[in-house]
């Protein structure tokens, strides 16, 4: 039990949890039967690896060497909708699944197969994000599919194309199969950086719509022009493949849909296994006439995407409640649903969303994406092209499910402006409440001036759609790049005072030698010094992608990616394509540590340079023995200025370490053809990421895990969750459209939100971080307590929902670091 | 008072503290004064009591002296000495200098209560928050010890706030003399009014005053400025007034009183480690506050006075 002293006020999820440890009925289970049955079928369950896309897909591209690249993968996508095992569940009321029953994982051997023959044998033990896999598929992977890929696939392709002193701060080994956690690739275990696509495109025109506009480009080519006839040709009629390929799996679900209907005998599942038969014969391929269509059309759409390619974080669902709205609308108008069926269908999506795993073979994939990370962002909220409020019916009703059925599935994203609702972010703020780190909140004050300053027209800025863990889209303007690099700053400092080397490595130099930190006399030496090895990790980082970017288009294409995005079908060129004309190509580089190099650069200035209570030589030998000791030491470091407290001391060192990547990226992105734009985004990274780091002097031991996003050290923000909000304004250069996402975590007791007074000051609390124009913040609300009672007992608190990076996760599924990490963030409590 | 004399006029502070909520409307910054008419035994911030700055040690945060001898190399009147491996104060030698041992400490293990500031000084850090205050209908709230105990600092420190345009409350044990409580009144925009008890001995046992100055004021200030909200608060506490007559007596005062509002507030025992840095005794010791009393105290004061029960 929680020790009541402490924890007199529990979130309403915890108090679920409670009610479910002692046994009582709980309510919502009444009232949301359907749901809570599909979920008790895998809640909690191991995840299987499913090898059936990656085994039609490698059967189809052995047939195809030679073509063009996108006529192959249409072809594969062909092959896949032809062959792959389609399930109708029981109890679903849609369908359509990427592979078998429960929760599951797919394989994409073209991204990253040479880690095929490892990953089956250490997937399954794996102590973060472990899976199964039969051992039947175990032999289809090792001996059908990875030979295929072998010497083929991207990850090869990138570990040859990468120069030596590019290599060394990027891998570990001569293979490339483990992470120097320094300047860290993440293009190889994923296709793409996040992605939304143009859903509205396929419920009001049907993929039927989409092939006649691709059959009638392929009519009106010019027969002699070579380009037309060698580029676009191919492009073209892979178009009119990709858009027959999911009509044929959606029809094979109606088929099999029929098939089920015949044999069932209870009178109402028959019906609606008949209705469902009705709907995929007529979606996605013609446009959607209700909302239980819109809904199949969506979800079919993609589903189909995930066996295409993998989209960095999952494909995203993009502005649901803009997008479905008519269909609701018209449906409530003449009477054929009501609001308790429209969110039956959505809770329906959820769990069905819920099943699927967003599988990460690779370790490195694997220690960046704990808990099965995921961020198929539904959007909320925001406001219509016009820039009016959008909110309506149904942003309510995505709320009211979130808190009635609080599955972490899916990621609700709300859009938050200085004219949203009173209503909406009250029920955003109830919501929030509850305890299971939902919704998130995107600022539009932020995201929508940079997006127009980036070149996009107010009318597209305006509607961009959350995508990913805390990046936004406009569908049909926006081009993508491949995964860009997370860069571990915390491992530049390092350098600094290791003279180009890092504990962990021992002798062998991996920065530059800036020289003996012992020898600098002021703190602009050692601040110099800092510089060097942040331009140094710049440098590599964008060699990196500048060898991803021409290496990408090589080894990928998104047919149906491409047939949906306006730009690609009036250039007809694949999404994959480094450069697409009118386009905006928007990636980022990560950094990593922010909240620990400001620290303990703060530390150092305060303590070595100014005070002179610490030589650095007194320092350096404090941190060679990790502080034992020298606890003194410790705490006299951690009683430096830190960043979260509003203090401009730190905070300056913060903005002017934000200055030096943006004015890199100002500088050298365009030679990439993009924006490679600074983020402060880790998903779990900072955990890997630290334990290559030794002593921090701010006072972090060594191989713990670093600061996460732009959130402060741990602990280290004892002024309360304004002052947090205020330092991440202050570090801001607001000057520089060079910036992208900056996740910021905040956590409070619920104590401190108890009540409808708790819920008002917390919708203040919003408001006042759209004023400061923050990217985006997202709440923990959460006894410590019971995160310490559930790490003991897991069993019992299988179903703790905690967020983590933008997304939420089930903390039972986290290891144990980061697990300790999520305990150690402080929590607000001051009340 | 010009805005220049207010702005340089200084007091003893012992504490700031951000993102208050549930003291006042709104989002609040707390403001505590050092000082107190009353020396009540449960006061959870015994630092407050003083007028003085005071030397305090957190012995918990010590590494002790196998790791660190700072403190007492600092010290310029010998006042620390080596016991048991832990630095002992002497409290007799101190001079009261205080920022040597504080400054050497690097675990933050000596603190110094309290610290002169001017009032531009307090309000630069209240203005921090600014942009939360105008969201949330937030402030400053002036908080002691008791405010009204550093009356010069106090008013300087109202009126220079409403200069700059933040909202003003106060908590108050309303122990001061009417004209000084009349005037801050003025500058408030809420006030949070303490009525301990009614029993005249037990008042004066365990505050160390009788009630009579707290309940004639909040009786004239009801009645003189009508219009400003007026939140009365009872600590409730274990053989103090712990009992329905207790309760009973606050509530029918009050009845008579119009627009203002009440909450019970239960005793807890968050401040007694804070006795042990000063080197006293807790004077409550041991005992608790059962949370049925509690509730059931709870309940009598909202039969009793109905809405105007808010907590």
């Amino acid at each position: 039990m929680l020790n009541p002293e402490c924890c007199n006020v529990l979130s309403s999820h915890e108090q679920m949890l409670q009610d479910k440890i002692a046994g009582k009925e709980d309510k919502r289970r009444v009232a949301h039967p359907r749901a809570f049955t599909i979920l008790d079928s895998f809640d909690g369950k191991k995840p299987r690896i499913d090898v059936e896309r990656a085994k039609y897909f490698t059967e189809s591209m052995r047939e195809t060497e030679g073509q063009a690249l996108v006529l192959r993968w249409a072809k594969a996508m062909a092959h896949i909708a032809a062959n792959i095992t389609v399930y109708i569940d029981d109890h679903q009321l849609l369908c359509g699944r990427t592979g078998c029953q429960g929760r599951y994982g797919i394989l994409y051997p073209e991204l990253d197969g040479d880690f095929l023959g490892q990953a089956v044998e250490t997937l399954p033990t794996r102590q973060a994000s472990p899976a199964y896999i039969t051992p039947e598929d175990a032999r289809v992977v090792i001996e059908e599919i990875a030979p295929y890929w072998q010497g083929k696939t991207f990850h090869e392709a990138l570990n040859k194309a990468l120069p030596p002193d590019v290599h060394k701060l990027t891998y570990d080994d001569p293979e490339g199969l483990y992470s120097r956690f320094v300047v860290n690739e993440t293009a190889s275990f994923r296709s793409s950086i996040q992605w939304v696509h143009d859903y509205a495109k396929v419920l009001n025109r049907g993929f039927k719509d989409l092939k006649r506009e691709a059959q009638d480009k392929l009519a009106a080519l010019d027969p002699l022009s070579p380009a037309d006839n060698v580029e676009k040709r191919p492009f073209l009629e892979a178009m009119c493949i990709v858009c027959d390929a999911i009509v044929l799996w959606s029809q094979r679900h109606a088929a099999l849909a029929r098939t089920t209907a015949n044999h069932e005998k209870n009178p109402e599942r028959k019906a609606e296994l008949l209705a469902m038969a009705e709907i995929c014969e007529r979606v996605p391929e013609h446009p959607a006439s209700t909302f239980h269509e819109a809904m199949q059309a969506q979800w079919l759409t993609q589903m189909f995407s995930r066996l295409e390619q993998k989209t960095g974080t999952i494909i995203s669902n993009g502005r649901m409640d803009q997008y479905l709205y008519p269909f609701y609308k018209k449906d409530m108008e003449e009477g054929r649903i009501t609001e308790e069926r429209a969110e039956e269908l959505l809770e329906c999506m959820w769990v069905a969303l819920a099943q699927f795993i967003d599988l990460y073979i690779s370790p490195t994939g694997g220690a960046f994406n704990e808990g099965y990370a995921h961020w198929e962002a539904v959007t909320i909220g925001g406001q219509t092209p016009d820039g009016r409020d959008a909110t309506n019916d149904l942003s309510y009703l995505f709320l009211k499910s979130k808190r009635e059925f609080p599955l972490h599935y899916p990621d609700l994203a709300a859009r938050i402006h200085a004219g949203a609702p009173e209503r909406f972010l009250w029920e955003v703020a109830e919501t929030i409440k509850d305890g299971t780190g939902f919704p998130k909140l995107i600022n539009d004050e932020e995201v929508i001036p940079l997006y127009v300053s980036k070149g996009a027209s107010f009318e597209e800025a305006y509607d961009y759609a959350v995508s990913g863990c805390s990046e936004a889209r406009m569908p049909n303007r926006d081009t993508y790049t491949s995964g860009g690099a997370y860069i571990n700053f915390a491992a530049a400092l390092e350098m600094v005072l290791r003279n180009g080397r890092m504990l962990k490595y021992g002798d062998r130099q991996l920065g530059h030698e800036t020289g003996d930190p012992r020898t600098f006399k002021t703190w602009d030496e050692l601040w110099n010094a800092y510089a060097a090895q942040h331009q140094l990790f710049l440098k590599t980082a964008f060699y990196q992608q500048h060898v991803i970017i021409s290496l990408r288009g090589k080894h990928f294409a998104w047919p149906m990616g491409s047939v949906l995005h306006d730009l690609c079908m009036k250039h007809c060129l694949d999404l994959h394509t480094p450069q697409i004309p009118e386009g905006i190509n928007l990636g980022y580089f990560e950094y990593i540590g922010y909240g620990t190099v400001i620290d303990s650069l703060s530390a150092m200035k305060k303590l070595v340079f100014e005070d002179k209570k610490l030589s650095m030589d007194e320092l350096l030998e404090a941190m060679d023995n990790n502080f034992e000791g020298r606890e003194d030491v410790r705490q006299l470091l951690k009683s430096a200025p830190c960043y979260g407290n509003n203090n401009e001391y730190a905070d300056s060192i913060a903005k002017d370490i934000d200055l030096l990547s943006l004015e890199y990226a100002k500088k050298y992105s365009a030679e990439l053809g993009m924006h490679n734009d600074v983020r402060y985004v880790p998903f779990t990274s900072h955990v890997p990421f630290g334990k290559v780091v030794s002593a921090m002097p701010n006072g972090r031991k060594a191989w713990t895990p670093l600061s996460d996003g732009s959130s402060a050290s741990h602990g280290a923000d004892v002024n309360g969750p304004t002052s947090v909000l205020l330092s991440n304004y202050a570090s801001k250069n607001l000057g520089y459209r060079e910036r992208a996402a900056r996740l910021l975590n905040i956590k409070f007791t619920p104590k401190c939100l108890a009540g409808e007074e708790g819920t008002r000051k917390l919708v203040s609390f919003i408001r006042t971080f759209c004023d400061l124009k923050l990217w985006h913040v997202q709440f923990n609300v959460i006894n410590r307590d019971t995160l310490i009672a559930a790490q003991r007992d897991p069993e019992k608190y299988r179903s703790l929902i905690v967020r983590i990076a933008g997304y939420s996760a089930y903390f039972v599924d986290l290891s144990p670091d980061l697990q300790n990490d999520l305990i150690a963030r402080a929590a607000h409590e001051s009340c | 008072m010009t805005s220049g004399k207010d702005r340089a006029t200084s007091g003893l502070v012992f504490n700031i503290q951000k993102y208050s909520v549930h003291d006042g409307p709104g989002i609040r910054t707390l403001v505590f004064l050092k000082g107190c008419p009353l020396a009540c035994r449960w006061c959870s911030n015994p630092e407050s009591q003083s007028f003085k700055v005071e030397l305090a040690v957190n012995q918990g945060r010590c590494l002790g002296v196998d790791q660190c001898t700072r403190c007492f190399k600092a010290c310029p009147a010998q006042a620390i000495s080596i016991q048991e491996g832990k630095p002992a104060f002497n409290r007799t030698l101190c001079v009261g200098c205080a920022r040597p041992c504080v400054d050497a400490c690097p675990a933050s293990g000596v603190i110094a209560y309290g610290e002169s500031k001017t009032v531009d000084e307090v309000l630069r850090l209240v203005e921090q928050d600014g942009q939360f205050y105008a969201r949330s209908g937030g402030g400053l709230t002036l908080s002691g010890g008791e405010p009204l105990a550093q009356p010069e600092f106090s008013l300087a420190l109202l009126r220079e706030a409403g200069r700059r345009r933040i909202d003003r409350a106060m908590e108050t044990c309303g122990h001061a003399p009417w004209q000084l409580l009349a005037e801050a009144s003025g500058l408030l925009n809420a006030i949070m009014f303490d009525i301990k008890s009614l029993n005249a001995k037990r008042h004066l046992e365990f505050t160390g005053r009788p009630p009579d100055v707290a309940v004639d004021n909040l009786q004239r200030l009801v009645k003189e400025r009508p219009s400003l909200p007026v939140h009365v608060r009872t600590p409730v506490i274990p053989g103090f007034n712990d009992t329905e007559q207790d309760i009973e007596d606050i509530c029918l005062f009050l009845a008579e009183l119009p627009s203002i509002t009440y909450e019970l507030l239960p005793y807890h025992r968050l401040g007694t480690q804070k006795y042990h840095f000063l080197g006293r005794e807790a004077p409550m010791g041991e005992a608790t506050l059962a949370s049925e009393t509690f509730l059931r105290l709870e309940a009598l004061a909202r039969t009793r006075l109905g809405a105007k029960y808010t907590a």
